[in-house]
């Protein structure tokens, strides 16, 4: 299956968050590959820790790829190149974790009849390969989004099946500027059936994922005053009216990622060793990144909203 | 025919296989993968239906001109066509191949295209041909602008996974392999010879041989595509038993996931089923050392083994109700 990781805006943690969906894929035993089409800003890289990725996608990336100039983009074997210590010890009985690289040196660029071929053949090939393809998109409607969305679209590609995730912050902005990303005027659900997308299918495989979502009960805030935490249980509650009205209301979510003081710090992946031994990361995260990855394929949360 | 102390008789022959799972639900018949192999108008696909089926396609040609790979950074520059064909095995294992033979020495010059076409599968070196070197460097992989045969068989993959046949519902993911191999001629009077098999990380396989004279850089090509075949077989079995994680889980799920295996893949062991008469014994070596077909049967006996274990407590469940 694939997965588009899409959002209206950088600093969401699209990224972030994706690269650790991948990894517990990985770790209960699927074959993952994480593609990073976010072509203006290539952090996979520094997600997984893998320092030799950039080297080696100096000029053999996703971008070189579809522009042609090599015949087949870079694969790092995240389990064995990788300079995290948790990460390095492969648990048994895990998946293979494969990054494809962006370019450091690559731009957006259009999507001509050549590029977007390359594009299908990789995601055809990708899809006999591995149960699980993680593509990052750069933010907004960009050119990978449109590139997707045209190549989802192609007749080799009808027995692919693919899903959406668009990623947002918990806030009165973000939540107006994913609905909009989406069923804007010049939204993906639109562009998508200029392209030939059926409306009702395409719409039936997004899904919203609110991230670095504070929780007004959670421990973090259990200091506050009880004015600030008043006030921030009326913000929540006005912003799920506000999602709600912006038909992006809970039967469309799939799930949310809980503020983690350590993703607001630095983006990395989440190991139990985190949670568990050092006790840097929350509890809740790693779960909510469990449950999260989940329900990816799990139809019950794919059924017609 | 052409410049004096210059033959066109080849010396090297070098060749990639990729070798894949078809990405469809249902195995092709001889008809379908007839349709699906006819890359050329003008000359039909072969289909032989014993001892297994097996659909070979014609070949189609890409003109190259670039340096060719070598492992001593001679920088040699060569001109012609390399040939490419593909394969599918029952209906399931698909193969593209791209392939070339080379003589001792070519013009200094680049001639006409015409020159070039007569020779299919031909590429001559700009003066003389580090033989050795030029077998190293396409084993090892060429770099960006030397002579690529990975890029051309993917290619014409790519192709034929674009086909309105295949549905891209494959019944199991499994990975690609890679068989990379390089045939000099052997010495006068010796027969053919397999020097070599390894495996490299990756998916990589490599090959080398030593073939007469007379032996066709397409029989070479036939024999490496059943080595890349079998080798595949045995990576794909072997993950899938891993993944399985047979004996670390109890019931039936591990059997379960390894259910593809029989449906799909265990009838498909059959060893030099369409190997030129001339280059059949080269399996021999393999099958002494490291024994292909030995550790076939271990994993096909493993397999059968969970299914009769997992199958006694739903006899023993059946026989009590009947009771």
């Amino acid at each position: 299956m694939l997965v588009f990781a899409a959002s209206d805006k950088g600093g969401t943690g699209r990224s972030v968050t994706s690269a650790n969906l991948a990894y517990h894929r990985a770790l209960a035993g699927d074959d993952v590959c994480y593609l990073d089409f976010d072509f203006g800003s290539p952090t996979a890289a520094a997600v997984f820790d893998v320092p030799d990725a950039r080297q080696a996608a100096e000029d053999r990336g996703l971008h070189s790829y579809l522009v042609g100039d090599v015949g087949e983009p870079v694969r790092i074997d995240v389990w064995s190149d990788t300079e995290h210590r948790v990460l390095r010890n492969r648990p048994p009985g895990s998946g293979r974790l494969v990054l494809m690289p962006g370019d450091l040196s690559g731009g957006e660029f259009a999507t001509t009849e050549d590029n977007l071929r390359r594009c299908v053949d990789l995601l055809l090939r990708l899809n006999s390969e591995f149960d699980l393809i993680v593509v990052d998109l750069s933010a907004g409607r960009s050119y990978a989004v449109d590139m997707v969305l045209e190549a989802t679209s192609q007749r080799e590609m009808r027995g692919v099946e693919f899903r959406w995730l668009v990623f947002h912050r918990w806030t009165r902005q973000h939540v107006a500027a994913a609905a909009s990303l989406v069923f804007g005027k010049r939204g993906i659900v639109a562009g998508g059936v200029a392209r030939g997308h059926e409306e009702e299918a395409l719409r039936s495989v997004i899904r919203f994922v609110r991230a670095a979502v504070p929780d007004p009960e959670s421990a973090l805030w259990s200091q506050v005053s009880a004015t600030q935490s008043a006030w921030m249980r009326e913000c929540d509650r006005d912003l799920k009216q506000l999602a709600s009205s912006h038909g992006i209301g809970y039967s469309l979510v799939l799930g949310s990622v809980p503020l983690e003081p350590v993703l607001q710090w630095r983006e990395q992946l989440i190991t139990d060793e985190d949670v568990l031994d050092s006790q840097i990361a929350n509890r809740e995260t790693w779960e909510a990144l469990s449950e999260l990855a989940g329900r990816l394929t799990d139809d019950k949360y794919w059924e017609q909203a | 025919m052409g410049t004096p102390g210059w033959s066109a008789r080849p010396v090297l022959a070098c060749g990639e296989v990729r070798t894949c799972l078809l990405p469809s639900f249902q195995a092709l018949d001889g008809r379908a993968a007839a349709q699906l192999l006819r890359l050329r108008a003008d000359e039909p696909v072969r289909v032989s239906e014993r001892p297994n089926l097996y659909a070979l396609s014609p070949d189609v040609l890409t003109g190259v001109d670039c340096r060719l790979p070598t492992s001593n950074g001679a920088k040699v520059r060569a001109v012609g066509t390399v040939a490419a064909r593909a394969a599918l095995t029952e209906g399931r294992v698909l193969q593209a191949t791209a392939c070339f033979s080379a003589p001792a020495t070519g013009p200094d010059t680049r001639r006409p295209w015409g020159h070039y076409l007569v020779r299919p599968g031909l590429v001559e070196p700009f003066g003389k041909l580090p033989e050795q070197a030029a077998a190293e460097g396409v084993l090892r992989g060429g770099e960006r602008g030397e002579l690529d045969l990975g890029m051309i068989a993917e290619s014409l993959l790519a192709q034929l996974l674009r086909h309105p046949l295949l549905d891209h519902k494959p019944p199991f993911k499994s990975r690609r392999t890679h068989l990379r191999w390089a045939a000099r001629r052997a010495p006068r009077g010796e027969g053919p010879s397999l020097e070599r098999f390894t495996l490299a990380e990756d998916g990589l396989r490599t090959v080398e041989l030593r073939l007469p004279e007379e032996t066709p850089a397409a029989a070479a090509a036939g024999l490496c595509e059943d080595l890349a075949l079998h080798d595949w077989l045995l990576t794909t079995v072997v993950h899938m038993l891993d993944n399985s994680r047979l004996g670390a889980v109890d019931g039936p799920s591990a059997v379960l996931a390894l259910r593809p295996a029989v449906d799909h893949l265990l009838h498909l062991w059959m060893p030099r089923a369409h190997v030129d008469r001339t280059l059949g014994h080269l399996w021999d070596v393999l099958e002494r050392e490291p024994g292909f077909t030995r550790q076939w049967q271990t994993l096909v006996q493993r397999i059968r083994d969970q299914l009769a274990v997992q199958a006694i407590p739903l006899l023993h469940e059946a026989l009590s109700s009947t009771r």
